[in-house]
């Protein structure tokens, strides 16, 4: 019975309530559509605040100025028809490398000891004692194809090991001296062991903790008998003899006497 | 309270009847109130509805007028690129109502002067006790000076916005854009020609697109300026034009003016020398003589050979030659060296109708067909146009033109002989290309290319010549009529040239109204020494730009001329011999 007495009642009430859904809708529609053209009208604002700059900006730098200032203050002409290029290819050849002498490269190397080498290795021959033989043998054939920043780190290092362990009794001054030169914490190790001690430890650590020491060996000695012939050269050409740099070279000289 | 209901009690007769009055009153009552409710509620009905309607799909109140894109009071004009050259701004403009003034006027003059001093104290005063209702006292004020005055605080000055027109470019092009006058209607040039279309709210909102090169205008600007200057001329005119489609891409005509003041210009300055004035434009009109002998066969091509004799008699008169051969030419010679004797037995073998015909073909003979409506009548011998006056035409001497129609002329024959009109509107989807009109060969415009070349190569051309651009052209060297004589000293010289000789995509015409030797022309005013070195200047400055790649490689085919040009060595070895 209520149901059927308040029908009307809802049905009021459901027609209110879509009516103003509706109307809500149409509301919304047309505040945002009020929103948009107040947007549309900013616009027009500042297409007009851009023209009025544009105007300004076009009339400052109006071509008859330009032009003035290109004739009166820069100086300025057109381009002949020998400065207009077809492409990269004409521009590339406008730019030709400059043939210069670059002394540390090593193809100077190759060229520059060859007189030299009978007095350079002749030195080191007679001041290490050690292996004449090796170094009188193949002094050229290395120097071409060397790289010699490589080589020359763990050629020096080993080359210390023989000298201590199979020719010590020769001339351990020498030995020494060297050792010097490359162990800089350490000055009073002169001797041997301690250096292959050093060596047996840094090795394993850096390469593998497995690795035993003494086929690293075996695979560095036919590399240090042939760098052993090769370091000295390769360090005495890097001074290049046409180069006037004296400090430099005073400088290396002094290195090889105290080496010497 | 407790009266009785009629229904209960008997009524009396008296009453009866007037219950029966009364309920017919009620009843008209009750029917005038039913009328006036429903038509309340109709109203109402019809108000709600109508809100309804407004609310579903009509405007809202704070609704502004459908602006989507700003619409300048004027539409702008453009050049080619894009660049504008004339502008609508809304500009500040400073007046007064001398009648609401309520301060001390002597006070506010002596202010008005102090900031704006192009019066005087005594003249501001002057004008503010006139008792005039109002006058402007600076249109197109600076945001300072509006500041500034706005600060007096006077309530009877009056600072208002109002559209203003603005040419940025200055006097860039002056001639071809016009200026506006005070009530903003179009005065002159592209102005004049297209105000519907400008102030025409619905075509406003797209500018007007020049086929004006505002580059090219201002580097032809510049060069014709400064020979005008160097040479002390009194007047000049250039013109570039694309040689396919008849677009100026360039117009000047010096002295120019300032169309954002154009009432400070002078007539002179106003005038349009380019296609409002005529001039007799000598022998720059001889490649279009030649051109008609090839056309209709009375000269096979530059092989054929002349007698040109020091002086020429004909019809009761001499023609000179300012380098005389006194020998037998070549046609290629005739062209090479502006020979008039050579040229006037050309124009003779052509003959005086199908001259005519020819000239009305080419569009010589009517106003140039331009939209500009400053356009020049030419001027021709008219009923005395007999053989000797076809003599005198055939080197360019008896007709005056306007420069652009010599423009036009060249294009024409470089253009494969094809005419199309000239115009100052870019040719694109808007504004298509108007179709041309068959003048000259094909044939005719192939071979006129090695003869104009070869002039610019080894002729009167030769200072015209832009290393690499292959200009070939024609010099003119007019005599000015003065006082119904041709002057023997002061002349008009003339340079038509087009560029890339060896495939025409430009033509360019260049004009200096008497200019005077200088010490570097060795006294000489002819054409080879004053406007050619512009031509040169101005072409290697805008065929960049055009794209016009400089070629020293590229030539049109000089084997077609060269076999036929003597050789001023072998001359002198000859005459030693």
């Amino acid at each position: 019975m209520s149901s059927r007495s308040f029908h009307s009642v809802f049905m009021v009430a459901s027609c209110a309530t879509a009516a103003l859904g509706c109307y809500l809708v149409s509301l919304r529609v047309a505040s945002e559509r009020a929103a948009l053209e107040d947007v549309e009208s900013q616009i027009v604002v500042a297409q007009r605040d851009m023209r009025v700059l544009q105007t300004e900006i076009g009339t400052r730098g109006r071509l008859s100025q330009l032009e003035r200032w290109n004739a009166g203050e820069f100086a300025l002409s057109a381009p002949n028809a020998d400065q207009f290029l077809k492409g990269s290819f004409e521009l590339a050849q406008l730019v030709r490398p400059e043939h210069k002498l670059q002394f540390q490269a090593p193809v100077v190397l190759a060229s520059a000891p060859a007189p030299t080498p009978p007095k350079a290795l002749g030195q080191p021959a007679v001041d290490d004692s050690g292996s004449p033989a090796a170094v009188a043998g193949n002094p050229l054939l290395h120097e071409a194809s060397l790289k010699i920043e490589t080589r020359e780190v763990p050629a020096r290092t080993v080359v210390a090991l023989p000298q201590t362990t199979a020719r010590s009794t020769d001339k351990p001054a020498t030995a020494a001296k060297l050792v010097k030169d490359k162990s800089v914490g350490k000055p009073g190790l002169a001797a041997a062991q301690p250096i292959r001690k050093a060596l047996g430890k840094s090795a394993p650590k850096q390469v593998a903790t497995k690795s035993r020491p003494s086929p690293k060996k075996s695979v560095d000695k036919p590399i240090v008998e042939s760098a052993r012939a090769v370091t000295k050269p390769v360090r005495l050409a890097k001074v290049d003899p046409l180069a006037p740099l004296p400090a430099r070279h005073s400088n290396h000289s002094k290195e090889i006497a105290a080496e010497r | 309270m407790n009266a009785p209901t009629p229904a209960l009690v008997a009524p009396r007769p008296e009453r009866l009847r007037l219950v029966g009055q009364r309920r017919q009153l009620l009843a008209l009552m009750h029917q005038r109130l039913m009328f006036g409710m429903l038509v309340y509620a109709g109203i109402v009905a019809i108000i709600a509805l109508r809100i309804l309607y407004l609310a579903a799909f009509g405007d809202h109140a704070g609704r502004k007028e459908e602006l989507t894109a700003y619409v300048p009071d004027r539409g702008d004009i453009v050049d080619r690129d894009g660049v504008p050259l004339a502008r609508t701004i809304d500009a500040w403009t400073i007046a007064v109502h001398p009648n609401k003034v309520i301060g001390d006027k002597l006070a506010l003059a002596q202010k008005l002067a102090l900031l704006m001093p192009e019066r005087s104290e005594e003249q501001y005063f002057a004008l503010l006790r006139s008792g005039k209702t109002f006058f402007y006292l600076r249109r197109r004020a600076s945001p300072e000076l509006v500041e500034a005055v706005n600060a007096i605080g006077e309530p009877g000055l009056a600072i208002e916005r109002e559209p203003d027109r603005l040419y940025p470019q200055t006097t860039l092009a002056a001639h071809v854009i016009g200026f506006t006058n005070i009530d903003g209607r179009g005065g002159a040039g592209a102005e004049r020609a297209f105000d519907s279309y400008l102030s025409d709210p619905r075509t406003r909102g797209t500018p007007l697109v020049l086929s004006i090169s505002s580059k090219v205008q201002q580097a032809l600007q510049a060069e014709l300026g400064d020979a005008m200057q160097h040479f002390s001329a009194i007047g000049a005119a250039g013109v570039v034009m694309d040689v396919h489609t008849g677009e100026v891409l360039a117009m000047t005509s010096l002295p120019d003016f300032n169309p954002n003041a154009p009432g400070q210009a002078t007539p002179d300055q106003m005038f349009n020398r380019a296609t409002l004035g005529v001039f007799e434009l000598g022998s720059t009109f001889k490649p279009f003589t030649l051109a008609m002998a090839m056309d209709s066969g009375v000269v096979s091509g530059p092989a054929e050979m002349l007698n040109c004799p020091e002086v020429l008699p004909a019809y009761g008169h001499l023609i000179h030659d300012t380098h005389p051969f006194g020998r037998r030419c070549s046609i290629a010679e005739i062209m090479m060296e502006s020979s008039n004797i050579g040229m006037a037995q050309i124009a003779d073998m052509v003959g005086t109708q199908r001259q005519k015909a020819w000239l009305k073909k080419m569009g010589f003979l009517d106003r140039v067909e331009i939209e500009l409506k400053e356009k020049g009548r030419p001027l021709t011998p008219g009923s005395r146009w007999g053989p000797f006056e076809t003599m005198t035409i055939g080197f360019g001497q008896g007709i005056a033109v306007a420069p652009l129609q010599l423009a036009m002329g060249y294009a024409t024959l470089f253009d494969g002989g094809i005419y199309h009109p000239p115009t100052i509107l870019k040719i694109g989807p808007g504004h298509p290309l108007a179709p041309g009109r068959r003048v000259f060969s094909a044939d005719t415009s192939y071979r006129m290319r090695s003869l104009l070349r070869l002039v610019v190569m080894k002729g009167t051309g030769r200072k015209a010549d832009a290393p690499g651009y292959r200009v070939g052209g024609k010099t003119g060297t007019a005599q000015k009529l003065i006082d119904g004589h041709y002057s023997k000293t002061i002349n008009l010289t003339s340079f038509a040239g087009v560029f890339p000789m060896d495939d025409p995509r430009y033509v360019i015409v260049v004009m200096l109204d008497e200019p005077k030797a200088t010490p570097e022309t060795y006294g000489f005013t002819t054409a080879g020494w004053n406007v050619a070195p512009v031509v040169s200047k101005t072409v290697s400055r805008i065929a960049p730009m055009l794209g016009v790649a400089p070629d020293m490689s590229r030539e049109p085919n000089m084997a077609e001329v060269l076999p036929y040009v003597q050789d001023a060595k072998k001359k002198q070895d000859s005459s030693k011999d």
